[in-house]
C-alpha cells in the first residue's frame, strides 16, 4: 500500500465537518460556564449554517469545475453525491435542533451539552458520507454513533430512555465489531482500504481470495445494515426510537439513516459488483424482509411514536431498493428520497412533540382524536407529512417513491418493486389511520395546548419543503444530476 | 385556459381555508363560475408542455383536445349547483367542505387534461384524498367504515396501476411519459407485455369506474356521505375509470386491449344489468341512486370495451351526461332529505300535490337518467349500446335489459316519492333550490338536444384508438407485396 504525499490535505474540503467539530468543542467549553441551553443552541445553529456555506462552496465548485474534490488521497471525498447528502445531514440536524429547543425546556432536560453532542454526531455523519476508504468510514460511524448513544439516553428519569441508550450501545458495538472484522478481512483479501484499491484488486484477473472477500462483504453489509435498520438487523430500532427523546428520534431516523445509506450506496456501487452475486441476492432478500416487516409491524401499533419508528424501518426498505440500483439512477433516487424523507419525517416527529406529555408519554392514537378541530394548523401539517410518507401525490414522498421504484425496475428488480408498491398500500392504511383519528373523530379529552415558536418554525419549513419538493421535483433532481461523481478513483 | 381551469379551483380552495366565514360561500361560487367560463373557452386552447422531472422522463403536459374539453366543461357546469347547494346545506365547517369540493374539481380537471402519464396519475391519486375526507368528516354515522373501505379499494387499485405506469416507459424505451411519446413506442410492445400492463391499468381503472366485482365500496360511499348530496356529486364526477381506459389504456396498449377487452365487456354488461336489478329492490334513496349510477357506469364500460367508434363516442358522451343527471338526482335527494330528514322511501309519498315543481323537476331528471330521447343521457346510451351490438350481440342484449330495468326503478322511485297517499304537507322549491336546479336542467336539455358538436370533439379522440386497432387488424403494408410476389 503506497501512501500518496502525506501533505495531501485540502482544508477547505474538510471544512464542513471541521466547523462542526470546532463549534461542538466551543459549545462544550461554553457550557461549563453557561448552564442555560439556549446560547449553546444558537451557537450550534450558527455552526451548522457556517458548515452549510462551506458545503455550498464545495458543491458549486464541483459543479463548475466538473471534477470531484477530495482530500487525504481519495480517503475523504467531497464529490457531488457527498456534498448533496451533506446538505441533507445539515438540514436534518438543524431541524432537529429547532425541535429540541423548547422540548428540552418543557421536559426539564435542558442541559447545554445536548447541542454539542448533536453536532459531533452530525460531524461523524458527514465524514461517513464523504468516506472514500473503509477506515474513514469506521471513524465517521463511531463519531456519529457514540454521540447518539448518549443522546438516546437523555431522558434521565425515564427508564425506557436508559434502556434505549444501553440497547443501542451494546448492539451498536456488536455491529461495529462485525463491520471492523469485515474490513479487516477485506484488507486481508485485497490489501487495500480505499474503495478504488479494493475494487481494483477484486476486479483484477489474478485475484485469488473470492471467498474471503465475499465473507468480508457479508460482514460489512451486516454492520451497515444495522445502522440503516434493515430487517433482520432492525430489532433495536423500535425500542430505541420509542425510548429516546422525540427530537433525538427525529434526528436518528433521518441523519443516521442518511449517513448509513450514503455509505451503502458507495460500497454497493464500487465494491460489491466485484464480489459474489450471492451477496447482492442476500441484500435483495434483506430489502424484501424490511419492506414486509416494517410495514406490517407498523400496522399493529397504537402508539404513534412506535408507528413512526416502524415506518422508519419501512422507509429503510424503500431506500434499500435504490441501493440495489446503486450507480447513477439509484444513487440519484436515493439522494432525492433522503432529502424528502428528512423533511417529512422530522416534520411528523416535530408535530408529535407538541402532542405528547412533557415526558414523551401519551402518544396513543386517542390523543390525536379531534385534533383537526382543536389544533387545525397542527393537524393540517401532520396530514401533509403523513400523506407524504404514505406516498400520496403531489407531495415529496410520492416523487421519492416513484424515483426509487423506477430505478429498481430499470436495474431489473421488478418483483421487488412490485413488493414495494404492494407494501405501500399497507403503509397508506396505517398513516391514514392517524388522519382518521384527527379528522373523523371527536376529541376525547382536552390536551394541554403546547406551543413552541421554534418547533412551529421547523414544522412550517418541513411542510413547505414537503409540498414544494412534490410540486417542483425537478429542482433538487436537477442539482443531483450535475457535477462529477468521484467514485473513489475508478 | 388549460392551466386556468385547474389553478382557479385550486387557488380558491387554498384561499377558502384562510377566508373568514362570511365570504366563503361567495368565494367558492365565484371560483366555480370562473372555472365554468374558462372551460367554455377550452376548445382550441393551446396546451402546455414543460419538463417536470428531467431524467425521470415525466413532463408537465396538459392538452384540451378531443373529449377532454367536453368532460371538463360538463363537470364545471355540474359543480356550480353543487357548490351553491353545499353552501346552503352544510352547516359545520362549511369552508372546509367547499374547499375540498374545489380540490376535487381541480384534480378532476387535471385528470381530464393531463397528457403525461405520470402527471395523470398524480391528479388521479391526489383527488382521492379530498373525496375520502369529505366522506370521513361530514358523512353519516358509519362514515369511518365507508371511508376506510373506499380508501382501501382505491389505493390498492391505483398503486397496482402505478406498477404498470412505472414499467411502461423502460419496457417500451419511450422518450418520455408524454402521451405522444408513449403512443409512438408502446403499441409495438410484444403481446404478453401489453396484456399484463393492460391488466395493471385495469385494476386501477376498474375500481374507479366501478366495475363488478370491484364496486362494493360504492353503495356505502353514497349512503354515508353528507345528506346534502353535494359530496355524492363530487364522487359521481370522480367515476373516471372509463376515461382512463379511453384516454390511456386503449390507445397505448391496443394488442393488450384486444385480449382483455372482451372479458371487460362481459363484466361491464353484467355490471349494468346486475346494478339495475339491485336498484329496483332498494328502499333507501341514496343506495338506489348509487346502484343506478353503477348501472350507468356499466353502460359506459360496454361502450368503451366494444372497441367500435360509435361505442367509444357514446361512452364518453354518456360519461359527461350522467354527471348532470346522476349529480342532479343526488342534489334532489338532498332536497328531499332537507324536507323529511330521511332517505328511506317509506317516509315519503304523495309529495306531488304540495310540491308540484319539485315533482316535475325530479321527473325530468329521472327520465334523463332512464335514457329518454331528447334528454342528455339518450345519445350516449344509444351509441354505447349500438357499439356493443357491433361487437357482441348477446352482451349488448344483456346491457340493454339494464335500460329496461332502469325504467322500472325510475318509475318506481317517482311513484313512491310523489304519488300515492299523501303523508304530510311539503314545502315546494324555493328560489335558491330553483337556482340550484336551473344549471342541471339547462345542461340536460343542451346535451340532449344538440349532441353533434360535443360528439364531434369526442370522435376526434376516439379515432386515435380505432386507428391503433385498425393498424393491428391489417397486416403491415409490405406483407401483401411479398405474398403476391410469392403467388406469381
Amino acid at each position: 500500500m503506497n501512501f500518496p504525499a502525506a501533505l495531501d490535505i485540502d482544508w477547505v474540503v474538510l471544512a464542513p465537518p471541521l466547523v462542526l467539530l470546532v463549534t461542538a468543542a466551543l459549545g462544550i467549553l461554553f457550557s461549563l460556564y453557561q448552564r442555560d441551553g439556549r446560547p449553546t443552541a444558537y451557537l450550534a445553529l450558527l455552526g451548522l449554517a457556517t458548515a452549510g456555506i462551506f458545503n455550498l462552496h464545495l458543491f458549486l465548485q464541483n459543479r463548475l469545475t466538473g471534477e470531484g474534490l477530495q482530500s487525504f488521497g481519495l480517503s475523504y471525498l467531497a464529490d457531488q453525491p457527498a456534498t448533496a447528502l451533506t446538505f441533507v445531514i445539515l438540514l436534518g440536524t438543524a431541524l432537529a435542533i429547532l425541535v429540541s429547543f423548547d422540548y428540552l425546556e418543557r421536559a426539564g432536560l435542558d442541559y447545554p451539552e445536548y447541542y454539542p453532542l448533536m453536532l459531533l454526531s452530525a460531524c461523524g455523519a458527514i465524514i461517513m458520507v464523504a468516506a472514500g476508504d473503509l477506515i474513514t468510514l469506521v471513524l465517521g460511524l463511531e463519531i456519529m454513533s457514540l454521540a447518539v448513544y448518549v443522546l438516546s439516553a437523555w431522558r434521565q428519569s425515564a427508564h425506557e430512555s436508559a434502556e434505549a441508550g444501553m440497547k443501542y450501545f451494546l448492539l451498536g458495538a456488536f455491529a461495529s465489531a462485525f463491520l471492523l472484522y469485515g474490513i479487516a478481512l477485506m484488507y486481508g483479501a485485497t490489501g487495500g482500504f480505499r474503495y478504488g484499491e479494493v475494487a481494483a484488486a477484486l476486479f483484477s484477473e489474478d485475484f485469488g481470495q473470492p471467498l474471503l472477500a465475499t465473507l468480508a462483504g457479508m460482514m460489512i453489509l451486516g454492520g451497515l445494515g444495522f445502522k440503516a435498520a434493515l430487517a433482520p438487523f432492525h430489532q433495536w430500532a423500535p425500542d430505541v426510537y420509542t425510548g429516546a427523546p422525540t427530537p433525538v428520534t427525529a434526528y436518528m431516523s433521518v441523519v443516521v439513516k442518511t449517513a448509513a445509506f450514503a455509505a451503502l450506496l458507495r460500497i454497493f456501487a464500487v465494491i460489491f459488483p466485484g464480489l459474489s452475486p450471492v451477496l447482492i441476492q442476500a441484500f435483495a432478500v434483506l430489502v424484501a424482509l424490511t419492506l414486509i416487516v416494517g410495514n406490517f409491524a407498523a400496522l399493529l401499533q397504537r402508539g404513534v411514536k412506535r408507528l413512526l419508528a416502524y415506518s422508519a424501518v419501512a422507509h429503510a426498505g424503500y431506500l434499500g431498493l435504490a441501493v440495489l440500483a446503486a450507480g447513477a439512477a439509484g444513487t440519484r433516487a436515493a439522494s432525492w428520497y433522503l432529502l424528502a424523507y428528512t423533511l417529512m419525517n422530522v416534520g411528523a416527529f416535530a408535530v408529535l412533540t407538541l402532542i405528547t406529555d412533557r415526558n414523551d408519554y401519551g402518544d396513543d392514537l386517542d390523543r390525536f382524536a379531534g385534533l383537526g378541530r382543536s389544533r387545525p394548523g397542527l393537524a393540517a401539517t401532520m396530514t401533509v407529512f403523513l400523506l407524504s410518507l404514505a406516498g400520496i401525490p403531489p407531495l415529496a414522498g410520492f416523487t421519492g417513491k416513484i424515483l426509487v421504484f423506477q430505478a429498481a425496475i430499470e436495474a431489473g428488480y421488478l418483483r421487488l418493486a412490485v413488493l414495494g408498491i404492494i407494501t405501500s398500500v399497507v403503509a397508506v392504511l396505517y398513516y391514514f389511520r392517524v388522519i382518521t383519528y384527527m379528522y373523523f373523530r371527536e376529541p376525547e379529552y382536552d390536551l394541554p395546548p403546547t406551543r413552541s415558536r421554534a418547533t412551529g418554525l421547523a414544522i412550517l419549513l418541513a411542510a413547505a419543503g414537503t409540498v414544494l419538493m412534490g410540486i417542483f421535483p425537478g429542482w433538487w433532481y436537477g442539482l443531483l444530476s450535475v457535477g462529477q461523481r468521484l467514485v473513489a478513483g475508478l | 385556459m388549460t392551466l386556468v381551469v385547474i389553478l382557479v379551483p385550486l387557488a380558491a380552495a387554498l384561499l377558502l381555508m384562510m377566508a373568514t366565514t362570511g365570504v366563503q360561500r361567495a368565494l367558492a361560487l365565484f371560483a366555480t363560475l370562473v372555472t365554468f367560463v374558462s372551460a367554455l373557452f377550452l376548445v382550441g386552447a393551446p396546451g402546455i408542455s414543460v419538463p417536470w422531472i428531467p431524467g425521470f422522463g415525466a413532463t408537465f403536459t396538459l392538452g384540451a383536445e378531443g373529449a377532454s374539453a367536453v368532460l371538463v366543461l360538463v363537470a364545471a357546469l355540474t359543480m356550480i349547483p353543487t357548490i351553491l347547494y353545499a353552501g346552503r346545506r352544510v352547516e359545520q365547517r362549511t369552508g372546509g367542505f367547499l374547499a375540498l369540493l374545489l380540490f376535487v374539481q381541480a384534480g378532476l380537471n387535471g385528470i381530464f387534461l393531463a397528457k403525461d402519464l405520470v402527471l395523470f396519475y398524480l391528479f388521479w391519486e391526489a383527488t382521492l384524498i379530498p373525496s375520502v375526507l369529505l366522506l370521513g368528516i361530514w358523512g353519516q354515522e358509519k362514515r369511518r367504515q365507508a371511508a376506510l373501505k373506499y380508501l382501501i379499494y382505491a389505493v390498492a387499485g391505483s398503486f397496482l396501476m402505478l406498477i404498470a405506469i412505472l414499467a411502461i416507459k423502460p419496457l417500451s424505451a419511450a422518450a418520455s411519459y408524454r402521451f405522444s411519446d408513449l403512443l409512438a413506442a408502446t403499441p409495438s410492445l410484444p403481446l404478453g407485455t401489453q396484456v399484463w400492463l393492460f391488466v395493471g391499468f385495469t385494476l386501477g381503472f376498474a375500481v374507479k369506474q366501478p366495475l363488478w366485482p370491484l364496486h362494493s365500496w360504492l353503495p356505502d360511499f353514497h349512503q354515508q356521505n353528507h345528506p346534502s348530496g353535494a359530496a355524492d356529486v363530487a364522487g359521481t364526477l370522480y367515476k373516471v375509470g372509463g376515461w382512463g381506459f379511453f384516454a390511456w389504456a386503449f390507445p397505448l396498449l391496443p394488442a393488450g386491449a384486444e385480449v382483455v377487452a372482451p372479458v371487460l365487456l362481459l363484466l361491464a354488461a353484467f355490471t349494468a344489468l346486475y346494478a339495475a336489478m339491485i336498484a329496483t329492490a332498494q328502499t333507501n334513496i341514496k343506495r338506489l341512486l348509487a346502484f343506478a349510477s353503477l348501472s350507468h357506469m356499466g353502460i359506459v364500460g360496454v361502450g368503451v370495451f366494444a372497441m367500435q367508434l360509435t361505442g367509444l363516442n357514446g361512452a364518453m358522451y354518456l360519461l359527461a351526461a350522467q354527471m348532470l343527471s346522476t349529480g342532479g338526482l343526488f342534489l334532489l335527494s338532498g332536497m328531499l332529505h332537507e324536507r323529511r330528514g330521511s332517505f328511506e322511501l317509506d317516509a315519503y309519498g304523495g309529495l306531488a300535490r304540495t310540491a308540484p315543481a319539485l315533482a316535475a323537476v325530479t321527473l325530468l331528471v329521472l327520465l334523463t337518467s332512464i335514457g329518454v330521447p331528447g334528454l342528455a343521457n339518450f345519445p350516449g346510451e344509444f351509441l354505447s349500446l349500438l357499439g356493443a351490438f357491433q361487437s357482441s350481440v348477446w352482451l349488448a342484449v344483456l346491457a340493454t335489459l339494464a335500460v329496461v330495468a332502469a325504467g322500472v326503478y325510475g318509475v318506481n322511485l317517482f311513484q313512491r316519492l310523489y304519488q300515492g297517499k299523501e303523508t304530510r304537507e311539503t314545502r315546494d322549491l324555493d328560489e335558491i333550490e330553483l337556482l340550484v336546479l336551473l344549471p342541471i336542467l339547462a345542461g340536460i336539455l343542451w346535451l340532449g338536444l344538440a349532441p353533434a358538436p360535443q360528439l364531434g370533439r369526442i370522435e376526434a379522440q376516439s379515432k386515435v384508438i380505432t386507428e391503433q386497432l385498425d393498424a393491428r387488424a391489417q397486416p403491415p403494408a409490405i406483407l401483401p407485396g411479398i405474398m403476391s410476389a410469392r403467388g406469381e
